[in-house]
This record gives C-alpha cells, sequence and structure tokens, in this order.
C-alpha cells in the first residue's frame, strides 16, 4: 500500500476495531454511563430464538375471545397512552376518537424505549399519579422483538409495570411483529389479565421505509383494529364510537428521547 | 456466519448502501489498500474503480446496474460515432439518440405514472398505474451523461478513448447516487492525469467525510424524528410545533444533503480526484439568486448551462429573461419528483427569481444598512422555508394545512414545553444554526487544524464521532432524501 494512505487505513482499521470490541464485550460503562452497542455482535450472531419450554402460556390460549362480552362503559374517561415510538402512529388515530366520544388522551411517546426502560424508571406510575386516568393503554415491545433469554431477563419489568397500573383497566398492545419475536408476546400475554392483550403479531401492516413502523394510514388501521377488538374481548371497554375526522391531536402529548433515563 | 455475510454482501432494497454506515466503513477498509496498490497503474485502478462503483450501485439498487451498463455503453459508442462522423446533422443525430436513451429511460421510470395519473385525471380514465420502482440515483447520472453528450457535440470535451473512462465517469461511486452532478469538462482530465492524493489532502478528505457524518447521521437524522412527526400528521400539532416542524425540516435537508455531499467529497478526496463544491452556507442567503448560487451548486450549474442558456438566458429581453428563468426552475422542480408539488415549488422558486430580477433596481435603494440584510435574510428564509413544506408534505393538501396552522394555532406559551420536551433536537438546531453562522474561513482552518492534528486525535476524534452516531441513531435505517431523486 502507497504509505500516503497506510496512516488513514490504520485509523479507520483500529476504530472499527475498537467499535467492534465495545460490541463483542458486551456493555460498556464510562463514568456511569453505559455506552449503547453498536449491534456488530448481534447482527453477526443472527436473531435469537426462544425456547418455547420457557414459557408456560401460549399466546393463543391467552388471547382466545371472552366468552361474554362486557356491557360498553359510556362515561367519559381520561386515557393514558404510553408506550414507545409506535405511537407516533397510533396516538393521532386515538386521540380522533377520544375527542369524538368526549374522553381526554395524554399520550406518553419515550422513543427506542422497552419494558425494561419503563419498568426501571417507575415512570408510569408517576404518571397514573399526576394524570389519574380512567383507562391505559400501553404499546411496547417492538424494541425488544429479538432480546435472548426474553423470559428471564424482562419478566419482572413487564409484571412492575402491570402492577403500577394496579386496578385501572388497560389494554396492552402487543408490537407489529415483521419477523418472529423471541417471546415477547408470550411475556406479556402471560402476564396481562385475559382480554387485557391485544396480540399484533400477525396483522398485516404497511411498513414504513424503515420496514419496521406500519405507515401513517396503515398505523389508523391498526388502532381501528384494536377498538374493534375491544367490546367483544376487553373485560372493561369503553366507548370509542368511530370518529369523523381521521386523526386528532391529543390533549397533551408528553416526549421522551431515547437517552432519558 | 458466512451466510449471514454473504447475504448482507446481496442487495437489500431496505438497507441501501450509505456512506455513513458500518457496511460502507468495512467495504472502504477493503477498497482502500487495493486503490492505493493499483493508483499507479492506470487501466487497472480504472478497471477497479469501475468494478467497486458498480458493485456499489448494486448494493443500492439491484440489478437496475445494467441500466447503467447499458446508458453509459450506448452514451459511449454514440460520443465516438460523433467524432468520425462528417456532417453537423450526422453529429445531431447522433447527440439526439443518446438524449433520447438517457432521458427516455428518466422519463419512463420517474414520469410514467405521473403522467398516466394525470391522464386519468384530466379524461376520467381508468390506466392503471405502472409498476415502477425509480432506479436510485438516475437523475444525477443521466444529468451527466446529458451533459457529456451535449459537451462532446459542441466540442468542449473529447469522447473518451475507451468505454472503462466513461464508464469510471458516469459511475464513480462517491457521486454516483446522490451527487454532486459531475461535469465531464472538469472530470475527464482528472481521470486522464494520474494524480495521486498528497497526505495533505487524504486527512482532508477524512474531515469532510466526519463533517458529513456529523451534518446526516446525527443532526439529520436525529431531528428528523421530531420533523417526521408534523409532516405525518398536519393538523394535529399547535402552530407553534408546526412552525418548529418546519424550521426543523429546513435544516434537516441541508444537513441531509450538505452531508451527503461532503461525505462524497471527501472520498472523492482521498481518492485524489476533485468533485465541485456544491452547497456554500445557502442559508446565509439575502435573496433568492444568492440562494441559487449556495444551494445545490452542480445542480443549479448544470441548469444555468444546459437549460437556461440554451433557452436564450438573458439575451432575448427582460421578459424572456423572465421566462427563461421560470421555465428552468420548472424544470429543476420535476427534476426533483414526478408530483404536482415539485412543479408549484420550483413554479414558485422560478417566479421568486424574477420577481427579485425585477425588483433588484428598487430594492438597491434601500442602502445597504444591516436593519435592511436582516429583513432580506428574514423574507428570503421564510421563502424558502415555506416552499419546503411543499418539497416534504405527503400532498399539496398537506402542505397547505401545516402552513395554515402556523397562523391558526400559534401561541408561544408552548415554547417552555416545547423546550423541556424537545432538549436534545433544540440544541442541535442551535448547533447547527450556529455552526452555519460561522464564516467561511474558520471552517477552513478548522480543516487545516485537523490535517496537521496528532493521528492519535484524528483516532479519538473519529471513534467519539461514531459512537456518538451509534448513541443518537434511531431504530430506523435513514436513507439520504436525495436518493429519491
Amino acid at each position: 500500500m502507497k504509505r500516503s494512505y497506510l496512516p488513514l487505513w490504520i485509523l479507520l482499521a483500529v476504530a472499527f476495531a475498537i467499535i467492534a470490541a465495545v460490541s463483542f464485550l458486551g456493555p460498556v460503562n464510562i463514568m456511569g454511563y453505559e455506552l449503547k452497542d453498536s449491534g456488530l455482535a448481534k447482527w453477526l450472531h443472527g436473531p435469537d430464538t426462544l425456547d418455547a419450554n420457557d414459557l408456560e402460556l401460549i399466546v393463543e390460549d391467552i388471547v382466545e375471545p371472552e366468552a361474554q362480552p362486557v356491557a360498553v362503559d359510556t362515561l367519559p374517561k381520561t386515557i393514558l397512552f404510553i408506550g414507545d415510538s409506535m405511537l407516533d402512529g397510533l396516538y393521532p388515530r386515538l386521540a380522533a376518537y377520544a375527542s369524538h366520544n368526549g374522553h381526554k388522551l395524554y399520550a406518553v411517546i419515550w422513543y427506542s424505549s422497552t419494558s425494561e426502560i419503563w419498568g426501571r424508571s417507575g415512570r408510569l406510575a408517576g404518571y397514573i399519579k399526576r394524570l389519574s386516568p380512567d383507562y391505559v393503554f400501553i404499546c411496547l415491545g417492538a424494541n425488544e422483538l429479538f432480546v435472548r433469554d426474553i423470559a428471564t431477563k424482562r419478566d419482572k419489568y413487564v409484571k412492575t409495570l402491570i402492577d403500577e397500573i394496579g386496578s385501572i383497566p388497560y389494554l396492552w398492545i402487543g408490537p407489529p411483529n415483521w419477523k418472529p419475536d423471541t417471546g415477547i408476546n408470550a411475556l406479556i400475554a402471560k402476564h396481562a389479565a385475559k382480554g387485557n392483550f391485544f396480540l399484533s403479531d400477525g396483522m398485516t401492516f404497511e411498513r414504513s421505509k424503515d420496514g419496521a413502523h406500519p405507515t401513517k394510514a396503515s398505523s389508523s388501521q391498526w388502532m381501528d383494529s384494536i377498538v374493534r377488538w375491544m367490546p367483544a374481548h376487553s373485560p372493561h371497554p369503553i366507548r370509542l364510537d368511530l370518529p369523523d375526522k381521521a386523526t386528532d391531536r391529543a390533549t397533551r402529548v408528553f416526549v421522551h428521547q431515547p437517552d432519558e433515563r | 456466519m458466512i451466510d449471514t455475510l454473504s447475504k448482507y454482501l446481496q442487495y437489500s432494497p431496505d438497507e441501501p448502501l450509505l456512506f455513513s454506515s458500518g457496511t460502507f466503513w468495512a467495504l472502504f477498509l477493503v477498497f482502500l489498500p487495493l486503490y492505493a496498490l493499483l493508483r499507479d497503474r492506470k487501466w487497472q485502478m480504472i478497471s477497479f474503480v469501475v468494478a467497486f462503483s458498480l458493485y456499489f450501485y448494486y448494493k443500492c439498487s439491484g440489478f437496475f446496474v445494467a441500466l447503467l451498463l447499458v446508458t453509459s455503453l450506448f452514451d459511449w459508442s454514440l460520443s465516438r460515432l460523433m467524432v468520425r462522423v462528417k456532417s453537423q446533422a450526422e453529429k445531431r443525430c447522433c447527440m439526439v439518440a443518446s438524449l433520447a436513451l438517457s432521458l427516455g429511460i428518466l422519463a419512463y421510470f420517474k414520469y410514467a405514472n405521473f403522467f398516466l395519473w394525470n391522464i386519468n385525471a384530466l379524461v376520467d380514465g381508468n390506466f392503471q398505474p405502472l409498476d415502477l420502482i425509480l432506479p436510485v440515483g438516475i437523475s444525477f447520472y443521466t444529468f451527466q451523461s446529458v451533459s457529456y453528450i451535449v459537451d462532446v457535440y459542441k466540442g468542449r470535451v473529447a469522447p473518451t478513448t475507451t468505454w472503462l473512462e466513461y464508464a469510471f465517469f458516469l459511475s464513480f461511486f462517491p457521486a454516483l447516487v446522490a451527487g454532486p452532478i459531475v461535469r465531464a469538462d472538469y472530470f475527464l482530465p482528472q481521470i486522464a492525469k494520474v494524480h495521486h492524493a498528497t497526505r495533505r489532502e487524504i486527512w482532508f478528505g477524512l474531515w469532510l467525510i466526519m463533517l458529513g457524518v456529523v451534518k446526516k447521521a446525527i443532526i439529520a437524522d436525529y431531528i428528523a424524528q421530531y420533523n417526521d412527526l408534523i409532516f405525518e400528521s398536519p393538523g394535529a400539532y399547535s402552530g407553534f410545533e408546526t412552525l418548529m416542524g418546519i424550521i426543523g425540516y429546513t435544516m434537516q435537508i441541508y444537513c441531509d444533503f450538505s452531508g451527503y455531499s461532503d461525505m462524497a467529497i471527501g472520498i472523492a478526496l482521498i481518492m485524489g480526484f476533485r468533485l465541485a463544491q456544491n452547497f456554500n452556507f445557502p442559508y446565509k442567503s439575502q435573496n433568492l439568486t444568492d440562494f441559487w448560487r449556495r444551494w445545490h451548486i452542480s445542480l443549479s450549474t448544470w441548469l444555468r448551462d444546459y437549460v437556461y442558456i440554451p433557452l436564450g438566458g438573458n439575451r432575448k429581453g427582460t421578459a424572456r429573461t423572465y421566462l427563461n428563468n421560470f421555465a428552468t426552475m420548472l424544470i429543476g422542480g420535476l427534476w426533483h419528483g414526478a408530483a404536482w408539488r415539485f412543479v408549484f415549488w420550483g413554479a414558485m422558486h422560478g417566479a421568486g427569481l424574477a420577481i427579485h430580477k425585477a425588483s433588484k433596481p428598487y430594492l438597491g435603494r434601500l442602502g445597504d444598512s444591516w436593519p435592511v440584510r436582516t429583513l432580506s435574510w428574514i423574507v428570503t428564509m421564510s421563502f424558502v422555508a415555506a416552499l419546503w413544506v411543499f418539497f416534504r408534505a405527503d400532498s399539496a393538501t398537506d402542505a397547505a394545512i401545516l402552513i395554515s396552522q402556523v397562523f391558526k394555532d400559534f401561541d408561544p406559551a408552548y415554547a417552555i414545553p416545547f423546550a423541556s420536551a424537545r432538549m436534545l433536537w433544540l440544541i442541535l438546531m442551535l448547533v447547527i444554526v450556529g455552526a452555519h453562522c460561522l464564516p467561511a474561513r474558520f471552517w477552513s482552518k478548522a480543516g487545516a487544524w485537523f490535517v496537521h492534528t496528532p493521528w492519535i486525535v484524528k483516532l479519538l476524534m473519529f471513534v467519539v464521532l461514531v459512537q456518538a452516531v451509534i448513541e443518537l441513531r434511531s431504530e430506523d435505517v435513514t436513507p439520504f432524501i436525495y436518493f429519491q431523486f
């Protein structure tokens, strides 16, 4: 190699080796801050799969329809909708339902969040205390579709979130799988009470260019499917008649960036 | 692992090869030593770079690489024929045939469905849209092909003696998919003359790549997350939030596109080739004419030389000058995309340029004091930013809703909660605005400082930059905005 190129090549190679090492060695902490992984090690290993025996329940058993639909609660509600970036597509449609039916909707979007991030933070309990919602929607799981040994790693956080909701009626919307997951859907199904988990896996979505997020139109259809599903399955369905508007503004939207803890 | 690797080296529509991606970095690590070894052997170097460029294009656009090969073979054959034939009419036939093929392919892939849509709307027809995928970067390399063939016809450049040289020019991977648009008269002499990149050029190339990565992978991709929310749900946010989204997109498109250009120029410089400057602090412009001298310079000069001047430029009277300006910008708008909102965007810029030219004598009387300069800048930037809304929105209706939302539902009380909820977005916006305001000589000095700084400092800066990209990246792969053109 020409000598003039050698220092540049060594620089690029050493930098690549450093970034690769961080990925292979696992989480690296610098002064208490955990560096994010480039994903190189995970990419080389390929996605992990779940050992089905780790989970006692399978999703199909959990999401089977309720035998007797419950009467719809027609009173105006304060709805809290929390979750990851999937809310970007979901909440404007739910906001249209909310304003049409006299409900208030508060949306809390925490980008790149997971059940672990929410579970560790105690933020859900904080929002419940602050906003006193009558109904909680959660959409989490899209960022943990491929977590290895998820049944062990995330079990307590999923349980923590459901415990934080307490006696408030809720619905956990499962992630819109674009590949088979390693067990997040089964894990949520295991902890959520019957009729409180909407399995999105198996639905067909029109994806945005990232391949993961449903498009705006598809997210609206997703929300419509959830609303149609609720009266027959949810133990506490609320009034969500079809709105005239396609989307609307929430009463307030709270946003948390990925680096917030 | 080998399976994963081989799968990754194949074309995947969801994972185009971006300069700011780890895949490109790994490939460049393989490319660089081979290129350095072959640099002295001209034909081996050219063959190697052409092969790499074609692979690069295959990774970005799959088997459309065949289309690039066909275009290059056809152009080159006709350019050779052009110098052999005697009469002007025969030469013209060669040029027309080449232009018909290049522009015909572009028209088919880019504008066929737009044409059918308009026919359907006009005659209430039922033509089904064609199942077409736009080859990545086709607008860029088609314009390069047009400039080459026109320049050969006009005798401004001699045709390349071999197809390989022409393929090198047309497929040169740093500029292939999103420019800058390389001109034959500027680039072909560089192929003929073997120039070894000096150590200074190599490090300055790395500096440009790093600047490009900061602009694209850190700033543009991060601020896009908020901007996308605003543009995907028009009317769902307050006027203040919508305004922030519009300003955000104004900076995002600059960082995205100029970041790509910086990386392209930097990679070319490392290889010993110079690409022309594509951006020159466009948001410092105090009028629209100045803006188009600073924004996407390779496109605006191309349009000037191959559309505006052939139409008559400013040689046929005032009214015709304005009309030529307008028509050129209309074509510029259509070049960006096959939709009426792009036509509108181009038409408004054309009208703005004509109005600015017409009012120049009156504006001159206002003097050059700082209030006049500030007001000129505000008017120019408001116009530019408002038109970017049409560029980004899904439809003209969405664009109109977004703009009206700013006026209908504006409440400055949103500023404090907005700042607390979007702190990092705001910081990055301030960083890019601040960086843009710094004088050009500051950036020249910073580049010179980087070139002379010790190797270990360069390594540290590079690693910190890469880790910053990893820390801030979204879950999505965000292609360059200009890939779609």
